[in-house]
């Protein structure tokens, strides 16, 4: 193939994995729930309410608290923006991307806690309490994470030697042993505590609560409505959806294309979509079972993916 | 002549006509006249670093300046960093000092609550007059120290013999304790400050006296080349001798934990332009003097020098960092912020040293080009965080954030440009912060596969600094959330900060020049490879590296895998945002976002005291780290008169003190003052025994003069 | 049994028991504690299985059903006595929080992997590489030991420590003789029950089983 055939076929990957969690993540999202409302003896809403919610958002009208600035209609578009280029960049479907280097996994990392930032200050500028409680918890939640989830990316790149994405993956791909290693199984399970964590799942927040006691995410959209609550509402659903698509990848990453070529990238993006679906169903189970936790647990069960991200290297330092 | 030379000039000449002129100009011309002369001493320091960096050397040596022998001066490529770091920021303070120190502002004023104090029920109180402006930063004294303390900090890197390094270091620390008292008449706080200060810049400058002294003792020269040359005579144990000293010596200038103590009352009490100089410029020389010796004339040491300024860089980043989350003076909240920074270039410094030991000269190349480039990137950012902190004092007489808020509105170009700052502060893409503790990361996470089989030390050691350097990330970017959302953002908490309003167009200027160099810096970082590789040969025992290779847009190291463009992140959040943004205002139709109340939970209004404070918005770190930082509560419960149980109000206080103060100085203090007392028994007033000292010394002189003769 | 598999299991095993060391630090509940020290006694007792089949000896055979008896059944039985007689069902306010427990663990078993790493150079192979996870469970055992106030709690601590010790003699010896381990095992059930008794006692005269109780007794 050549260069501008491989760059052309890259492109395409890319704007396939785009289409690909821009649509599905909503549809993810009311999968979850309707696991969830079908474990609990309810009928739930359909899988694909998500959406149809999100048309209904969109026609309604944008409300700005009055005492607010542009940080607050800013807030969104920066938190979609972040995400889309976290989506863009990570190997959903290919492990040829068509500009090679752009983002590592800090880099993704970091852009995920810039969309955690863009909310927290869209929080605090509604100058509201919950606003502010909301944003407060938010950035203290994801600051304890941190260490996890670089000590974790840490573990993945030191047996590869580097922490681009495609590399990860694809050293996986052709020594499919190193997944059952202790560094490997250690750093997955950091990773998993990162996930709930920074998604904002049980235990560590609520999505589906508006008391005020408990809710960390909520509390800081409360103020949103019309276009600017549904990008919000897209890009949560989104993150979610990025950030399991990064576990499965990570780990499992069988399935993917090496290639460009048309027919290896529908069979990854078929694979992609039943590797969420399966990952999403498994923690809407999970969730059924756990209450949520006081808040100042929270960093209980971070220091504890913490040691699990310590040990991950350790054990790639020691173990290899 | 070179450009290097013509720069030197232009610094020297400058910084005489800034003290006559100073001097001399009337009031009304002064502010103008110290600025634009501290500009222009700036420029001259750039110029000759971009000149140093870009290959160039220099050297003088001027006979009989100096009292106890020629003054000697040397530029090389790591001088040319820091000239162009220290003279970049005073370009950019120069131009801002001429509105900051100008007529108008709230600033200089007593602030309405005590530094570290926290009032949650503190309501909007008196406002700070205008008065005695003129005798605070805009007093004669205080306008020519200016441009001399700037001309005194960009020779410091060109110095290349102990004497001149020593002279250098002494006129910087003088002139900037000046420049901290400059309203001291203003603030009874400032003159603890200035003492402390004082105290601990001496104590710093006599280690470092002590620890050049007894290198150029061993060495036999106290020239640089001399003491480059004699490095190797010296016995282990001196050399180590030497680097613990100028360790502590250069440490307590850089700000490094448990030394730090004078930087969040000197930083917060002096005029916000200072405290730029001082937290951007004047702290990084520190690490070029660890540096400088460390790495140059004692050519690097054995591997526990590297351990010691690891450990040291992972606890001053992660006190700094935790002290500046809880901080609530926004100046405070930044000197700690400038500790931690520190840190992080320290432990950049230190893992360089530990495996410039254990032979890896690549992984040595690129930490160590790490932490210069952080340098770089933390002048860029504090020196605009700083002039920020400036203008919301000027415009509002306050520091403490609880009273802060809704500047947003009222300061548009001072907070857009506030939150570029914050942006690299916070060490988020596409923030130039990011970028080096990106490659501080990567340097640090592939000592695993580039080593082969790491050291026990350094197997124990890199995973705990990488969880540091992450906890610090986490961390700093809850402190610039709360420093920029709780600051600017929501509805003013007091009346003074709603009746803010925008800085004169010179402190713009200056705010804008250091937010095009975070750009600059955030978005073509690779340029800096060229010259950061002409500054690792100046290092013999990291000599070999070229830790960045300058490819165009990405950001690759060379030799070890790793890769990222800023520049191609920014770009695509910006595609990404406009498309969005266009999308929405299709969808949009034209109907504007209507302003409606906040919703209030179906109670009455809000009004800004039901807001979150600074205080609140880190209670939940407060509560995680209680057993670190140990807060200080104070609960004041008044009932009405007529009965206990009603109760009228309620006052709430917290402090969080700095606990390492608290615990290791007052022993220190509290011996030294019984000392002086005791010493003070040798000075009782009679003229015959000051006498009788006198003769004792001589004959003590001649006996051991006898002996040894 | 190949080679990679062998050492995969080998690995799994070690991480098991030093994942339960490690949950033991984070539970609060003495029942969820006990548990947990069967799911070890189990996961040790796997350990000196699997060393038999790779050894081919049938002692060790006998020395894993040993383990298997006393510290998977035996102990924890005598255990869930202590708990139901004390009815102190948490371990509510330990010296040491528990964020800072699981951090210190972190360190120790940091520690742990520096330390182990002569041992592991003498003869490296993939049974003394999971060395450190023998080491780093006695640490953590005499963590809980330090920081724990229940006796229950220091019971735990005890037989994690005893946990560390076996899990590190079967990795750096392969295996040790039958009459060694069951002279061990015999010593732990004895002090196992005299600190039972020695609970019951303070019990009496205290009311509770708070360590810190036994201050009283120096004046």
């Amino acid at each position: 193939m050549t260069a501008s055939g491989l760059t052309a076929g890259a492109l395409a990957a890319t704007a396939g994995q785009l289409a690909l969690v821009v649509g599905g993540a909503p549809l993810l999202v009311g999968l979850m729930r309707q696991v969830r409302a079908r474990l609990e003896g309810r009928a739930g809403a359909g899988v694909g309410q998500p959406w149809r919610d999100l048309r209904k958002l969109l026609g309604k009208e944008a409300i700005r608290p009055d005492g607010s600035s542009w940080v607050f209609t800013m807030a969104p578009l920066l938190l979609l923006a972040s995400t889309l280029v976290i989506t863009a960049v990570a190997p959903f479907l290919s492990t040829v991307s068509p500009v090679e280097g752009v983002a590592d996994l800090f880099a993704v990392v970091s852009l995920l806690m810039l969309g955690t930032v863009a909310l927290a200050l869209a929080g605090l500028d509604t100058g509201t309490a919950f606003g502010g409680m909301g944003a407060s918890r938010a950035v203290t939640v994801a600051a304890l994470a941190e260490p996890t989830i670089l000590l974790a990316v840490f573990a993945l790149s030191a047996r590869v030697g580097s922490s681009n994405l495609a590399d990860i993956v694809e050293s996986t791909l052709t020594t499919p042993a190193q997944v059952l290693s202790p560094a490997s199984l250690l750093a997955a399970v950091a990773f998993a505590v990162v996930i709930i964590a920074e998604a904002g799942r049980l235990p560590v927040d609520n999505p589906a609560t508006h008391l005020e006691l408990t809710m960390i995410h909520e509390a800081m959209v409360l103020e949103y409505a019309g276009r600017d609550l549904a990008m919000i509402e897209l890009a949560s659903a989104m993150r979610l959806t990025v950030l399991l698509g990064l576990g499965a990848n990570l780990f499992m990453p069988w399935g993917i294309a090496t290639t460009v070529a048309p027919l290896p990238l529908l069979g990854a993006a078929v694979v992609f979509a039943v590797k969420l679906g399966v990952l999403g169903a498994g923690l809407a189970v999970f969730e059924v079972f756990v209450a949520k936790w006081r808040l100042f647990r929270v960093p209980e069960l971070l220091a504890g993916s913490f040691l699990f991200g310590l040990l991950a290297v350790s054990a790639s330092f020691f173990l290899a | 002549m070179s450009l290097i030379g013509a720069g030197l000039g232009v610094i020297a000449w400058g910084a005489i006509a800034g003290v006559t002129l100073g001097a001399l100009a009337p009031s009304r011309a002064r502010a103008l006249v110290a600025g634009v002369l501290t500009s222009v001493v700036g420029a001259g320091g750039v110029l000759a670093g971009l000149a140093a960096l870009g290959g160039q050397g220099w050297s003088l040596t001027v006979t009989d300046l100096l009292p106890l022998g020629a003054m000697t001066l040397a530029v090389d490529a790591l001088s040319g960093a820091f000239l162009l770091l220290v003279g970049a920021v005073a370009v950019a303070v120069g131009v801002y000092s001429v509105g900051y120190t100008g007529p108008g502002g709230r600033h200089g004023a007593e602030p309405d609550a005590t530094s570290g104090d926290t009032t949650a029920l503190a309501g909007p109180s008196s406002e700070p007059g205008a008065a005695g402006h003129a005798e605070g930063a805009a007093s004669r004294t205080a306008q020519s120290a200016l441009p001399l303390f700037v001309a005194a900090m960009l020779l410091v890197p060109a110095a290349a013999s102990v004497s001149t390094l020593l002279v250098l270091w002494e006129l910087m620390a003088l002139t900037s304790l000046v420049l901290v008292l400059a309203e001291h008449r203003l603030r009874a706080s400032v003159r603890d400050a200035g003492l402390w200060y004082a105290g601990m810049t001496h104590a710093g400058l006599v280690a470092i006296m002590l620890g050049l002294v007894v290198f150029a003792a061993g060495a036999g020269g106290e020239s640089f080349t001399a003491l480059r040359a004699g490095s190797g005579d010296l016995s282990p144990g001196t050399r180590s001798l030497v680097f613990v000293l100028i360790f502590i010596g250069f440490g307590s200038k850089a700000g490094m934990v448990p030394l730090h103590v004078w930087l969040p009352r000197a930083h917060s009490e002096a005029p916000s332009h200072v405290s730029a100089l001082m937290s951007a410029a004047m702290v990084s020389l520190g690490l070029y003097g660890l540096i400088r010796v460390g790495f140059d004339l004692l050519g690097g040491g054995p591997h526990w020098w590297g351990l010691l300024v690891l450990t040291v860089g992972g606890l001053s980043a992660l006190y700094g960092v935790l002290q500046a989350s809880v901080a609530v003076d926004l100046k405070r909240l930044l000197a700690y912020s400038t500790t931690e920074n520190v840190g992080l270039m320290l432990i950049g410094v230190g893992a360089a040293g530990m495996f410039a030991a254990d032979g890896n000269r690549i992984l040595a190349g690129v930490l160590m080009a790490a932490a210069v480039l952080h340098a770089v990137n933390h002048a860029a950012f504090k020196t605009l965080l700083f002039l920020g902190a400036g203008s919301v004092l000027r415009a509002t007489g306050l520091r403490d954030l609880d009273l802060l808020g809704g500047l947003a509105r009222r300061m548009p170009v001072t907070t857009a440009l506030f939150a570029v700052g914050a942006l690299g502060a916070a060490a988020l893409p596409p923030g130039n912060g990011f970028v080096s503790e990106w490659v501080l990361l990567q340097g640090l996470i592939h000592s695993v596969t580039a080593t082969g089989s790491p050291s026990v030390v350094a197997a124990l050691s890199i995973p705990l600094a990488v969880g540091v350097v992450a906890l610090t990330a986490g961390l700093g970017m809850v402190t610039f959330v709360k420093a920029f959302g709780v600051g600017f953002l929501a509805r003013p908490r007091s009346t003074v900060a709603a009746a803010a309003s925008e800085s004169p167009l010179t402190m713009r200027a200056g705010m804008f020049l250091a937010a095009a160099a975070c750009a600059g810096l955030a978005l073509a970082p690779a340029t800096a490879g060229a010259p950061l590789t002409r500054l690792l040969r100046v290092l013999p025992s990291v000599r070999d590296g070229a830790p960045l290779a300058d490819s165009g847009i990405a950001l690759r190291l060379a030799g070890i895998a790793g890769s990222m463009s800023p520049l191609l992140i920014a770009l695509g959040l910006l595609v990404a945002g406009a498309s969005v943004a266009a999308l929405a205002r299709r969808v949009a139709q034209g109907r504007p976002r209507r302003v409606a109340q906040a919703w209030g939970s179906g109670g009455a209004r809000l009004d800004p005291r039901m807001e979150y404070t600074a205080t609140s918005f880190a209670e939940p770190l407060t509560r995680v780290f209680d057993d670190v930082l140990r807060p200080e509560h104070d609960i004041d419960v008044t009932p009405y008169v007529e009965s206990r149980y009603l109760i009228e109000s309620v006052r709430f206080r917290q402090r969080v003190p700095d606990r390492l103060e608290a615990r290791l100085y007052p022993p220190l203090l509290a011996a030294a003052t019984r000392w002086g007392q005791w010493s003070r028994r040798l000075a009782n007033g009679s003229v015959h025994r000051y006498l009788a000292y006198g003769f004792v010394g001589l004959l003590s002189v001649l006996i051991v003069v006898g002996i040894s003769g | 049994m190949t080679d990679t598999g062998y050492v995969q299991i080998l690995d799994l095993v070690c991480g098991g028991i030093l994942l339960t060391a490690v949950l033991m630090l984070w539970r609060r509940e003495l029942a969820a504690i006990v548990r947990l020290l069967v799911v070890q006694g189990v996961l040790l007792a796997l350990l000196a299985a699997l060393m038999g089949v790779r050894e081919s000896s049938t002692e060790l055979f006998v020395v894993a059903a040993g383990v298997l008896v006393l510290k998977a059944i035996v102990l924890p039985a005598v255990l869930r006595r202590v708990l139901r007689d004390s009815g102190e069902a948490r371990e509510a306010e330990p010296l040491v929080n528990v964020t800072a427990s699981l951090l210190a663990a972190a360190l120790l078993t940091l520690l742990a992997y520096g330390l182990s790493r002569p041992l592991v150079a003498l003869a490296p192979s993939p049974t003394t590489r999971a060395l450190p996870v023998g080491l780093a469970v006695v640490l953590l055992g005499f963590f809980v030991l330090v920081t724990r106030r229940r006796a229950l709690s220091q019971v735990v601590g005890f037989l994690l420590l005893d946990n560390g010790i076996t899990a590190t003699a079967f990795l750096a010896t392969a295996g040790v003789p039958l009459v060694v381990e069951l002279g061990v095992s015999l010593d732990v059930l004895l002090v196992v029950l005299v600190m039972q008794v020695l609970a019951a006692r303070m019990r009496l005269s205290f009311g509770r089983t708070d360590l810190d109780g036994l201050r009283e007794l120096r004046d």
